[in-house]
């Protein structure tokens, strides 16, 4: 097309101005991007996760940029003592400081915090292999939420007696006011790096020159201060522009039960003595979302979720005398939401039981009655049970809720006596390799889905006791004991799916056809967010229900209706339209509708329920709002080469005014015409 | 409007309405006043109405100077403590910043 617009402009006038307009037309046509200066400056980085900012009652945590981003000159750290060039001796302020993840430490990043003035923003490389010990939270989680205070147990308060996270350096809980962003190990950060040497490095000791190579990382937070303050400008409608600056943490419970509840009944219930096993769901890291709580949280749900499968058959058969409560709770991370809510809806009637209702509490734990019930049934099986001495305190967990508001039987079930063993506890290293997750490497996904690893085989015996204690302590027939195994397939593949790739066969049956795609080729993240639509949530509902429910012959319909149908009622049991397996000759999936005794409850603490923004007895974190957030790196010139092109441009146009000034003063000088008219009057 | 138009009386009528529409809480009223006649007033050779004017003129000045004298102090405070203030801050602002207390 465009050589004939060539022959159409060359016939006649055969100009070169004409023919190179016809060529740049005929190339721009050709190449998109060849009318766009900013794709030519700009490279954009896009696998980039920021540090977000989060507030609770009376701090602030986390990162903030300003408004229209933070520009520094990139430098690479090379190790502590090079910090002094961006902190002291590096001529270009504010640096970009690019830190391997070795160097992701408490006392550097403290320092650049405290010359915040000349750091304009970190950015760390998150390698794939995990360094020998890293923890960002605090050496004491949840301390002033749990249920040792200064009037109640002062000695085991504040880890006083146990540190439970010795390794923890803080850094999820400190306040920095440059962004902080993590790149992952890829070609982006090669790049990155390959700028940096051809232009940043200081040649023989003098300082590098202009033209630097530049980053600039927009985080721009909208709260500030406090949730009180922020909750308080979330509300302000007089504002001429009200806006909402953030948002409380927040999910759905899941719980399930033997026996089911009438949902629309709450409040005490006579003569009814409840078995409570609790896990928790969520876990968090440094930079936003990306959290992956392998042993943290996964190996504890895992296993009650295989526990809860175990009790299926044996409750059918012969039911306990007590009921059995499954709970998982989400927001644990974030001084107990879940757990505080519920406990909350209890003491005050909006939950189906109440705290009288609850006979004793497990949460994958240990107490006196239940400990002759656990240790009896570990006979033959690959670990021993201990007991800790009476001195030692609960390890932050849900039962520390319970026992705040009741004197409640309780265990805590975990693989540590004192501190914890975990070595990345809440970071972004707690992933599938910290549990030994590995696969022989030549298998197929679907392949790697089946394979039951040694941490499956170790996770199934755990569950395996934990579901002959529950049935035990739920006053259960104690002959039919010794029937009640866990299954090591399902708790591999749910290993597989929590931990490697939740978008797998299994899932994709267990599922609703609606929420498919929240199914990932990567794991799912386990930060509780604030969307109350968080992927393990989801998952772990539909697999409670798969694994404890009944799948019943009704169609879609009247799955959406069944109290229609007269054995039927929605108020004890929910019904859950799951997609199904593909069956081998067929491309339809078989969906079904299964039945089962299992809820969603709310898990937003207690405090703004309340209104109590300020409150020291609940939960009070709220993550802020953010409009965008974006890297990217350019080439930045000196400050005194834009100074002096402003100045050129700003000449110029006084030059210009001053010229056209004069020239129209004496405009009649300089254009008056040359020639007479001729026709002189003589 | 060009005042060179207007026969004096009315120049004194306008002089007068700016004056007394700027007690309404509008000093922008009383500037305009001293603006506008301030050539009639002081730079004009004597006429009859214009001692009037210039008194107007003279007194509008005066409270166009206590109004910038207030709203000054009032904008720098509230400007500057506005953070501080905390509940108050926010229920008497119009507008608040986002990301910075």
């Amino acid at each position: 097309m465009c050589s004939n617009m060539v022959r159409c402009l060359g016939d006649g006038n055969t100009s070169l101005q004409k023919l190179a307009t016809s060529i740049v037309f005929f190339f721009c046509l050709s190449d998109v991007s060849c009318n766009s200066v900013e794709q030519k400056i700009y490279v954009e980085l896009n696998n980039t996760v920021p540090c977000v900012r989060l507030l609770n009652a009376t701090h602030q945590i986390g990162c903030q940029s300003s408004i229209s981003g933070d520009t520094g000159v990139i430098h690479v750290l090379e190790s502590e003592a090079d910090l002094e060039w961006p902190l002291s001796k590096g001529p270009n302020p504010p640096y970009m400081v690019l830190l391997e993840s070795s160097l992701f430490t408490r006392s550097i990043m403290m320092k650049m915090k405290n010359e915040s003035n000349r750091v304009a923003g970190v950015a760390v490389v998150v390698p794939n292999t995990s360094p020998p010990e890293f923890s960002p939270h605090t050496t004491c989680p949840n301390e002033n939420t749990g249920v040792y205070s200064d009037n109640y147990g002062p000695n085991l308060a504040h880890c006083n007696t146990t540190v439970w996270n010795p390794r923890g350096n803080g850094l999820s809980y400190e306040e920095f006011d440059f962004p902080v962003f993590s790149l992952k190990e890829d070609n982006e950060t090669e790049f990155i790096k390959q700028c940096y040497l051809d232009h940043n490095r200081a040649v023989n000791g003098s300082a590098p020159q202009y033209p630097l190579c530049a980053m600039q990382l927009f985080s721009h937070m909208h709260a500030v201060t406090n949730t009180p303050t922020c909750m308080r400008r979330n509300d302000i409608n007089f504002s001429i522009n009200p806006e909402m600056v953030c948002d409380p943490l927040g999910d759905y419970n899941v719980w399930g039960s033997i026996r089911p509840y009438n949902d629309t009944v709450f409040g005490h219930k006579e003569n009814e003595s409840v078995v409570i096993a609790a896990a928790r769901l969520d876990s968090r890291a440094f930079f936003w979302e990306v959290s992956t709580g392998a042993e943290g949280s996964v190996s504890g749900f895992v296993t009650l979720l295989a526990a809860a499968q175990a009790l299926r058959e044996v409750t059918h058969e012969a039911p306990p005398t007590r009921n059995i409560l499954f709970a998982f709770f989400q927001g644990e991370t974030f001084d107990y939401i879940g757990s505080s809510r519920m406990v909350y809806d209890m003491e005050n009637g909006k939950f189906v039981i109440d705290l009288d209702n609850i006979h004793s509490v497990l949460e994958i734990g240990q107490v006196k009655n239940l400990v002759n019930n656990l240790q009896s049934s570990t006979a033959g099986l690959s670990f021993l049970l201990v007991e800790p001495n009476v001195s030692q305190p609960l390890p932050p967990s849900s039962l520390q809720r319970f026992l705040r508001a009741q004197p409640i039987p309780g265990i805590v079930l975990a693989d540590h006596e004192s501190a914890f063993n975990n070595r990345y506890y809440e970071s972004f290293y707690d992933n599938a390799a910290n549990l030994n997750l590995t696969y022989p490497s030549d298998l197929s996904p679907e392949e790697q889905l089946e394979f039951v690893t040694d941490t499956a085989k170790s996770l199934t015996d755990v569950a395996t006791v934990v579901a002959r204690a529950l049935y035990k302590q739920a006053g259960g027939n104690e002959s039919l004991v010794n029937n009640i195994k866990a299954d090591p397939k399902i708790v591999t593949q749910m290993l597989y799916g929590f931990l490697v790739s939740s978008n797998n066969s299994w899932f994709q049956a267990v599922m609703a056809p609606e929420l498919k795609n929240i199914l990932k080729p990567s794991p799912p993240e386990y930060y509780v967010g604030v969307a109350m639509s968080s992927t393990p949530t989801r998952l772990v509902q539909y697999l409670l229900a798969n694994l404890t429910g009944a799948a019943t012959n009704l169609t879609q319909s009247q799955c959406q209706k069944p109290d229609e149908l007269p054995n039927e009622s929605r108020q004890m049991y929910s019904y859950l339209w799951v997609q199904g397996i593909v069956p081998p000759n067929s491309t339809e999936r078989d969906s079904f509708c299964v039945r089962a005794s299992v809820r969603l409850t709310k898990a937003v603490s207690p405090a703004f329920e309340l209104g109590e923004y300020a409150s020291k007895d609940y939960s009070t974190w709220t993550e802020s709002r953010w409009k965008f957030i974006k890297a990217r790196i350019f080439l930045v010139a000196s400050r005194d080469l834009e100074m002096l092109t402003l100045g050129v441009g700003v000449a110029v146009l006084f030059t210009s005014l001053l010229v056209t000034y004069f020239i129209s003063t004496k405009a009649d000088v300089l254009f008056s015409s040359t020639r007479e008219p001729a026709s002189a009057a003589y | 409007m060009n005042l060179e138009r207007l026969p004096n009386e009315e120049k004194l009528t306008l002089c007068r309405k700016y004056y007394f529409g700027g007690f309404a809480f509008l000093p922008f009223l009383w500037l305009v006043n001293v603006v506008w006649f301030f050539k009639e007033a002081f730079v004009k050779p004597t006429y009859t109405e214009q001692l009037q004017i210039k008194t107007y003129v003279k007194r509008s000045g005066l409270g166009l100077l206590l109004w910038v004298a207030v709203l000054t102090t009032w904008i720098t405070i509230f400007q500057h403590f506005r953070a501080e203030w905390g509940e108050v801050g926010d229920y008497l602002s119009f507008t608040i910043p986002l990301g910075i207390p």
